[in-house]
């Protein structure tokens, strides 16, 4: 367990400092920050003092030299952009995108699992057929066009919900949360339901899918002819065995919305850190880039961990140590 | 008894304050299109920066909807000799802090402003020029300059004025919490959520006019489709940046009113006119040409005669563009009521081309952002087919991300390239200066002269216009400088976008071609 654990942990730390050297280069080799920082009235002058001031001058493998012993003690630079800690900027922003993100896989999964179950249970009822057409629809638009769709419907039509900003929020731990009042739920409910669509689709076709293959396997029918209820087979027995890949799913769609929400963020104005990505892309905010990146990296890392640890409780035969 | 007077009393108080009780309690919540880095007026000279600044911060001066100077905290202001200025403070203006501005709280401002750590875009070439201030009474400060500086009121005078001793020693985070947030505006700051939204608050003790909102709530919505929609559904009263796109099915609204007014950003096609031999020039063969015709300024000429700028603003931009021939629009200070924009002409720009000993043409590929302002990269398209009507061979439009264009067009790597630039001061002087004048590092000019123009008839002229004290003078320098290069060509003007704000029928806002988007320019519209 714990050899497993230290090389999950290198090769984590492997993967972080190949991608700082690519970011490093990337950005040097994509533009010129100073070229989109300086405002148009500036003059040459100035522009020196810029690229003075943000370290620019120096040769690149200087700056990524003490980037990174800037970064063995905790600091990764600060934003050209906010001239604040780049950490400090993304930190702030992301309680509003874990809210985003938990309560759209929240969705995911309490739409997703019984429709999918009742879906491989009753696979020729009419509601199932509906739930897996409409399933089609839920992956295939385009979640930025579902979000405007959505708006134009519930918030200008019809008015019921608003289409933008994260609306009161309250203090949790001392973080600000917007599902603790009314109306910062309401301000959720679009964009997590524009982000949840997808997922929900995804999980409600896995579901169904597993059902129908493990139905007919003979220990369902050993354990139909041994007397088991009816609820006993299928919520022990069935759900339990076709859990693996919905886990294994759900715990990457999980990461990739905290990621890479930036359409809906930017669509509901969500003030979380998919757009400040965005944003940081376009002002080659070289810092910001490489925090985000790092911080994106060791998320995916320890949800692969907890998805992993997740494996050996629902099946006692996966063995971590077997695996490389 | 009492109280039919009373009630009488109250009605007549009521009557008298008539226009004002409409403004009572109301509360103004706009959408906004750009987010601020700092609130720290001194961080940044971006528009993003200096829409919440110019809200909570007064200056010594400030520029109207079109962008010429009007007195603020300093009343009057006069040069001594060539090198002393004096300042006349207003009197009786209170921070909103309720202690009073003072000549040290200025110096002050001046003196932060010059060295702000990791600033992308300081103040510190606004106050270069000084070489001294004194305090010489409670209203009256008296600046030295290093050197003849006509324009010292256009540089310092734009600076943000803070509180000495709220602001002393304090870095950004003291300025976002908003305790060194304290200046002399008509609005004072409550509360920045990053990415959400800025709240402020009706400053009571506000020297000038009383703003008409009570409390301002501006949301953060950067995409525009988002906006549009926050307009639409009434969750926010005001927007700007509305798209071209949608101005039409806005304007069919009776809900919402709409602002329009050209911009004082020029949309510019940059010609290579300084290598013999240009990266994306080549013959009609398609090999490398031998000469770059991009330096023959008929060649130029015959180029901005093959563009129907017309059919530009009105098929492609909705509409939503002023064509241009220079490059401030007019009511700016340097503005030449002379310069036309060129007419289209395919036939004479064949004849010129012709005479320049190019009659079957030339290859030329060109360079466009696609992200940076609305239309650049369908405007290429639409400048390529007009070049292919005119004559020119096409090899190509590239259209990129700005990020990746701008850092490549300032290396010189293209040879016909779209650019924009916008003029945010009062005269077309820093415009001229940082666009066409001839790169010198030292000197300071040329900043943006991604073409490396050279011209040194208009050098010259540039440089007496700046050194000439007599702002009529000034401006007709400045006209003389423009009408120089223009006549050369040393770049095609295209057109100044139109800009709209979008209000719901109870707002007014007023239109300003600096693009600024504050709750000072917004009101309550009559009934």
């Amino acid at each position: 367990m714990i050899g497993w654990l230290s090389r999950r942990v290198l090769q984590a730390l492997f993967v972080v400092l190949a991608m700082t050297v690519i970011v490093f280069i990337g950005v040097n080799v994509i533009g010129d920050p100073v070229e989109i920082l300086i405002p148009p009235d500036a003059d040459q002058a100035e522009r020196l003092r810029v690229i003075a001031q943000l370290g620019l001058d120096k040769p690149l493998w200087e700056q990524y030299v003490s980037f990174l012993s800037g970064a063995l003690h905790g600091d990764f630079g600060k934003s050209f952009v906010f001239s604040e800690p780049a950490l400090q900027v993304i930190l702030q922003r992301m309680p509003a995108t874990l809210e985003l993100a938990i309560c759209a896989v929240l969705l995911a999964i309490v739409i997703g699992i019984p429709l999918g179950l009742y879906a491989g249970l009753k696979p020729n009822s009419i509601f199932a057929k509906t739930a897996m057409a409409g399933s089609i629809l839920g992956f295939s638009l385009p979640s930025f066009w579902v979000g405007l769709l959505l708006i134009m419907v519930f918030a200008v039509q019809l008015g019921w919900l608003p289409s933008s900003g994260r609306g009161e929020t309250r203090a949790l731990l001392g973080i600000q949360w917007s599902f603790l009042t009314l109306d910062g739920l309401s301000h959720l409910a679009l964009p997590a339901l524009n982000l949840a669509l997808f997922k929900v689709s995804l999980v409600m076709r896995l579901v169904r899918a597993g059902v129908r293959e493990v139905l007919p396997q003979e220990y369902i029918k050993f354990a139909r002819a041994k007397g088991l209820t009816e609820r006993r087979v299928i919520f022990v027995h069935v759900l339990k065995n076709i859990m693996i890949p919905v886990v294994t799913v759900i715990g990457l769609e999980f990461g990739s919305t905290i990621a890479f929400s930036v359409v809906t963020e930017s669509i509901f104005a969500w003030p979380g850190m998919g757009k400040l990505i965005i944003d940081s892309i376009n002002m080659l905010d070289r810092p910001m880039i490489v925090a985000y990146l790092i911080l994106i990296v060791f998320l995916f890392v320890t949800i692969n961990l907890i998805v992993d640890l997740l494996y050996t409780a629902l099946d006692p035969r996966v063995r971590l140590d077997s695996e490389g | 008894m009492t109280r039919i007077s009373l009630v009488a009393a109250l009605a007549l108080a009521g009557l008298a304050t008539m226009p004002r009780t409409a403004a009572l309690a109301r509360d103004l919540v706009m959408g906004a299109s750009t987010e601020p880095s700092a609130i720290d007026p001194h961080f940044s000279r971006s528009s993003n920066n200096q829409n919440i600044a110019a809200q909570i911060f007064d200056r010594l001066v400030t520029l109207d909807a079109n962008l010429q100077l009007k007195p603020m905290l300093a009343e009057s202001w006069q040069n001594l000799d060539p090198l002393t200025w004096r300042i006349k403070l207003r009197a009786g203006v209170l921070f909103q802090d309720g202690a009073s501005l003072t000549p040290e709280d200025v110096i002050f401002s001046m003196e932060r402003a010059k060295d702000i750590p990791n600033s992308p875009a300081p103040f510190t070439g606004n106050v270069g020029a000084i070489a001294a201030m004194v305090a010489v009474d409670p209203l009256t400060i008296e600046v030295k300059t290093k050197s003849p500086t006509p324009d010292l009121m256009d540089q310092i005078g734009l600076v943000y004025i803070v509180e000495k001793k709220r602001a002393e020693g304090k870095k950004l985070d003291a300025f976002a919490k908003g305790e060194a947030a304290i200046g002399t505006g008509p609005f004072r700051f409550k509360e920045w959520v990053p990415g959400d939204h800025i709240t402020l608050e009706r400053n009571e003790r506000y020297w000038g006019e009383k703003p008409a909102f009570e409390t301002v709530t501006i949301k953060l919505i950067t995409n525009n489709a988002a906006r549009v929609a926050a307009l639409r559904t009434g969750a926010v009263q005001l927007i700007d940046a509305v798209p071209p796109s949608d101005i039409k099915a806005l304007s069919a609204m009776k809900e919402v009113r709409l602002f329009s007014i050209a911009s004082s950003r020029i949309i510019y096609l940059a010609l290579d006119t300084d290598r013999d031999a240009s990266p994306f020039v080549t013959g009609t063969d398609g090999q490398p040409a031998k000469s770059n015709p991009l330096k023959n300024p008929n060649v130029r000429l015959a180029l901005s005669r093959m563009i129907n700028r017309k059919a530009i603003v009105e098929r492609l931009l909705d509409g939503a563009g002023e064509p241009a021939g220079q490059i401030v629009p007019e009511g700016l200070g340097g503005y030449d009521p002379a310069l036309k924009p060129e007419i289209y002409d395919p036939k004479g720009a064949r004849a010129l081309l012709a005479a320049a000993g190019y009659p079957q043409g030339f290859g030329l590929t060109l360079h466009s952002s696609n992200d940076r302002f609305t239309g650049d990269g369908q405007v290429a398209q639409t400048l390529g087919q007009m070049f292919a009507q005119g004559g020119i061979k096409i090899n190509g439009i590239v259209t990129q991300p700005y990020n990746v264009y701008a850092g490549a067009a300032g290396k010189q790597s293209f040879s016909a390239f779209i650019f924009s630039l916008g003029t945010v001061s009062p005269t077309s002087a820093t415009s001229l200066r940082n666009l066409l004048m001839t790169v010198d590092k030292e000197g300071g000019q040329g900043g943006f002269n991604r073409a490396r123009y050279s011209n040194p008839a208009f050098d010259a002229k540039m440089k007496t216009a700046m050194a000439e004290f007599d702002p009529v003078k000034r401006n007709t320098l400045l006209a003389e400088a423009t009408a120089l290069a223009m006549n050369d060509t040393a770049l095609i003007p295209l057109y100044w976008p139109i800009v709209t704000w979008a209000a719901r029928s109870d707002i007014t806002y007023t239109a300003n071609r600096g693009e600024d988007f504050q709750a000072d320019y917004a009101g309550i519209a009559p009934h």
